[in-house]
C-alpha cells in the first residue's frame, strides 16, 4: 500500500492516510448514529472502529490483520443475529470444564493471546506479526491522539 | 599428480563446461585458446608448490590465533605471502596471456579485480568475514591470475557447481574437485573471519545468482571486503566469477539470496567460524588434496549456496584435510539440487540436518527479536530473550490500553462534536469556512491527481447544500445523494467522507489536514482500496443508491 509507505521510525510513526480515513469515517458514523447509544456502547464502537481501521490499513497482507478482521466480522454477525433473532428455545447448557490456567510464565503464550491470530502461529511468525502489530498499534494510537487533540483544542 | 589431474579435468570437462569456456574463447581461433589453456594450466602448477607452502604456513599461523584480534595480523601475513607468490607468477601469465586475453577473455576479465575481491568476500562469508585492510593489495596481486586462462576454465567448471542446471557437470566434476574443495576449506577454516557484512541484504528467497553478480553485490556492499587467506581461494573465486559471469546472467536478487544464505550460515559475533563444506551435489571421490583441493572446496563453498546443504564436518588441518574430507565427501550421498536454503555448520557445532535447521530458525528468531527491539522503545539495553519478550508484552498491552483509553475519551468527546454540528449559528460560519478551506486543501491535490478534480464538483454542491442544511447530517446525506458522481467508486467514498468531514468543525478539518489526510496518495489509495468496513454503513447506502 503506497499510502503506508510512511517512515517506520518506531516511536512516533506517522498515521497513514488510509487508516486515518477509515477511522474518521467510522467516527463520523458513530457520531451520527450514536445519539441514542450509551457511553459504553459508543466507546465500544469507537474501540472497534479503531481496530478495524488498523486491520484494514494492513489488509490481507498480514496474518494478524486477517485474524482481526475475521474476529470483528464474527462479532458483528453475532451482534446482528442477536438483534434480529427471535427468542430461541432454551437449550440445556453443558457445563464446560473449567479452563486450565495457562502459565503466564510462558511468554510466547501470552504474546499469542495479545496479538490477534497469534494462536495459530509458530514462534518465528509470531515475532514477525508482533512487530507489524506493534507498528500498526502505535500509528493507531497516534491517530487517535491527534483526533482527541484536535477536538479538545477547538 | 595434481598436474595430471588438472589436465585430465580440463580434458574431460563435459561439453557443457567446455562450451562455457569455449564461449569465452569463442572469439579466438580454435587452436589458440587451447594452447593458452595448456599454458595456463602449467602456470598454476608452478605455483602449486608455493601455494602449498604458503598454505601450510598460513594454516599453522592462523590456527594458533583464533581470536579476531589476531585476525588482522594473520591476514596481513597471508596477504604478504600472496603478494610474494603473485609476484613470482606475475611475469609469465601477464606476458603470455595479456595480449590474447584482451581479445578473448575480455568479457570475463572485465572486472576481475573486483570479482576477485568479491569472490573472496563470498568465500569468507561462509567462514565469517575478516576485515582486511590489505584488500586492495590482494586485488592487485590477483590480477595476473585473472588473466590465466586456466583459471577461466576452472571457473567455468566450478561455476557450474553453483548452478542447478549444471548438476550433471557437477557430478562429473565431483571426482576431481572434491579434493580441492577439502583442501580449500581446510585452509579457509584457519582464517578467522569476522561477521560478514551482509546486513545489507535481507533474507532473499530469490533464484541463485551467478558468482560474479553475487560477487559484485558483495563488493558493493562490503567495501572493506575480506581477504582470503590463500591465493588458491582467490584463484578459484576469480575463475568462478569470471566464468560465471560469462556463463549466465542472474539477478542481483539472487545475490541477495546467496548473501542471505551465507549470512545465515555465518551468524554474527563468531570470532572464528569455519565454513564447512557443503558438498555440492555428489559425493566427491577422494582425490589427492592440494591446491586443487583448496580450489574445489572454495568453489564448493560458493556454489554450495545454491545446492542442498549437506554440511560436512569441519575441515581439518592441511595435513589430514584431503584424506578426511575425501572420506567425508564419500560418505555424503548425492543430493539432487533443490531450492533449499543452504546453511553451513560452524566449527565446533553439530552438523546433522536437525541442528542445522534449528540454527537457521534460531537465527531467524534472533533477527526478528532485533526488529522488535527497534520497535519497542527502551529495549536497546536489554539483552536476553526472556527480558525482551516481557518488555514486548508490556508494550503491546500498554498500546492496547491506550487505544481503549483514547476510545473512551473520544466517546466522551463525541457529544461535543454533536453539539457543534447541531448548533446552527457557529456551524454556518464553520461550514462557510471549512468547506472552502477544505477545498483549498484539495487544490494542490487536484493538480496531483485527476481524481480530486473529479471530487471538486460534488464537494462544491455539497458545500452549498450543507450551508443550507444547517449541519444536519440527513440533509448532507441527501445532498450527497443528489450528486451522481458520488455514488459508485471508492473515490466517491472519498468525496463523501470529505464532505462529511467538511461538515465537522473546523478543527477537525485542520487536524485532518495536519494529518496528511489530504494527500495525492489518497486518491490512489481509495481507488485501490476496497471498503469492506463494517462500521461504515454509508457505503451501503451508496451501494443501495446505485
Amino acid at each position: 500500500m503506497e499510502s503506508k509507505s510512511l517512515s517506520r521510525d518506531c516511536n512516533n510513526p506517522n498515521p497513514d492516510p488510509k487508516m486515518a480515513f477509515h477511522f474518521l469515517r467510522a467516527l463520523l458514523h458513530i457520531q451520527q448514529s450514536a445519539a441514542t447509544t450509551s457511553f459504553t456502547g459508543r466507546r465500544r464502537r469507537i474501540k472497534r472502529a479503531a481496530y478495524a481501521s488498523m486491520a484494514y490499513s494492513s489488509g490481507a497482507r498480514r496474518a494478524w490483520s486477517r485474524a482481526l478482521i475475521h474476529t470483528l466480522r464474527r462479532r458483528r454477525q453475532r451482534q446482528q443475529r442477536a438483534r434480529t433473532a427471535v427468542a430461541l428455545p432454551r437449550r440445556i447448557r453443558v457445563a464446560r470444564p473449567p479452563r486450565r490456567e495457562v502459565a503466564a510464565a510462558d511468554q510466547a503464550q501470552v504474546l499469542r493471546k495479545l496479538v490477534p491470530g497469534g494462536t495459530g502461529m509458530e514462534y518465528c511468525m509470531l515475532l514477525e506479526e508482533t512487530a507489524d502489530y506493534i507498528r500498526c498499534l502505535a500509528t493507531q494510537v497516534q491517530l487517535m491522539r491527534n483526533v482527541v487533540d484536535s477536538v479538545t483544542n477547538s | 599428480m595434481e598436474k595430471a589431474r588438472f589436465f585430465d579435468v580440463n580434458r574431460h570437462s563435459p561439453n557443457g563446461m567446455m562450451s562455457l569456456e569455449m564461449n569465452v574463447d569463442a572469439a579466438a581461433a580454435g587452436q589458440l585458446p587451447q594452447q593458452f589453456l595448456n599454458l595456463g594450466w602449467e602456470q598454476p602448477m608452478h605455483h602449486d608448490a608455493q601455494f602449498e607452502s604458503a598454505l601450510s604456513s598460513l594454516v599453522s599461523s592462523p590456527s594458533s590465533n583464533p581470536q579476531a584480534a589476531n585476525e588482522s595480523t594473520v591476514m596481513h601475513e597471508l596477504i604478504g605471502r600472496l603478494g610474494s607468490i603473485c609476484n613470482s607468477g606475475e611475469a609469465t601469465p601477464t606476458s603470455r596471456y595479456h595480449s590474447a586475453h584482451t581479445s578473448y577473455y575480455s568479457t570475463p576479465l572485465n572486472s576481475p579485480p573486483k570479482l576477485n575481491l568479491s569472490t573472496m568476500d563470498i568465500q569468507l562469508q561462509g567462514t565469517g568475514g575478516l576485515p582486511i585492510p590489505g584488500n586492495q593489495m590482494a586485488m592487485g596481486q590477483f590480477a595476473p591470475f585473472a588473466a590465466d586462462p586456466g583459471f577461466a576454465e576452472r571457473a567455468a567448471r566450478f561455476s557450474c557447481f553453483g548452478e542447478r542446471s549444471y548438476v550433471n557437470l557437477e557430478n562429473q566434476f565431483a571426482l576431481p574437485e572434491t579434493g580441492k574443495l577439502s583442501r580449500v576449506s581446510s585452509s579457509r577454516s584457519l582464517k578467522a573471519v569476522g561477521r560478514p557484512q551482509m546486513g545489507v541484504h535481507d533474507n532473499g528467497k530469490d533464484a541463485p545468482l551467478s558468482d560474479p553478480e553475487r560477487v559484485d553485490m558483495e563488493m558493493r556492499s562490503k567495501p572493506d571486503g575480506r581477504a582470503s587467506g590463500s591465493t588458491t581461494l582467490d584463484e578459484s573465486e576469480f575463475a568462478n566469477s569470471q566464468e560465471a559471469s560469462s556463463a549466465s546472467d542472474r539477478t542481483t536478487a539472487g545475490v541477495a539470496k546467496n548473501n542471505a544464505t551465507k549470512r545465515k550460515s555465518a551468524p554474527k559475533g563468531k570470532a572464528k567460524q569455519v565454513a564447512l563444506l557443503s558438498s555440492v551435489t555428489n559425493p566427491p571421490k577422494p582425490t589427492t588434496e592440494e591446491y586443487s583441493d583448496a580450489k574445489r572446496s572454495k568453489l564448493a563453498d560458493i556454489n554450495g549456496v545454491d545446492q542442498d546443504s549437506a554440511v560436512k564436518p569441519k575441515t581439518e588441518q592441511t595435513g589430514n584435510a584431503g584424506e578426511k574430507q575425501g572420506k567425508e565427501n564419500n560418505a555424503k550421498p548425492p543430493e539432487p539440487p533443490k531450492d533449499y536454503i543452504h546453511v553451513r555448520a560452524r566449527r565446533g557445532q553439530a552438523t546433522d540436518s536437525h541442528s542445522l535447521a534449528e540454527r537457521v530458525r534460531r537465527e531467524k528468531i534472533s533477527e526478528r527479536m532485533k526488529q522488535l527491539q527497534d520497535l519497542v522503545p527502551g529495549c536497546n539495553k536489554l539483552t536476553g530473550k526472556a527480558v525482551m519478550l516481557d518488555e514486548i508484552i508490556n508494550y503491546v498491552q500498554s498500546l492496547q490500553r491506550q487505544v481503549e483509553f483514547l476510545s473512551m475519551k473520544l466517546a466522551t468527546l463525541n457529544p461535543q462534536l454533536d453539539f457543534n454540528v447541531e448548533n446552527p449559528t457557529p456551524k454556518d460560519m464553520n461550514q462557510g469556512h471549512d468547506p472552502s478551506s477544505f477545498l483549498q486543501q484539495f487544490h494542490p491535490l487536484d493538480q496531483a491527481t485527476t481524481t480530486f478534480s473529479y471530487t471538486q464538483q460534488p464537494l462544491n454542491s455539497i458545500i452549498t447544500n450543507g450551508v443550507d442544511a444547517q449541519g444536519s447530517f440527513n440533509t448532507v446525506d441527501s445532498s450527497a445523494h443528489q450528486i451522481p458522481c458520488l455514488q459508485i467508486h471508492p473515490l466517491d467514498g472519498l468525496a463523501y467522507s470529505t464532505s462529511q468531514v467538511g461538515n465537522l468543525r473546523g478543527n477537525e478539518l485542520h487536524y485532518v489536514v495536519q494529518m496528511g489526510f489530504v494527500q495525492s496518495q489518497l486518491g490512489a489509495a481509495f481507488h485501490s482500496q476496497s471498503l469492506p468496513d463494517e462500521e461504515n454503513c454509508k457505503s451501503d447506502k451508496f451501494s443501495a443508491q446505485t
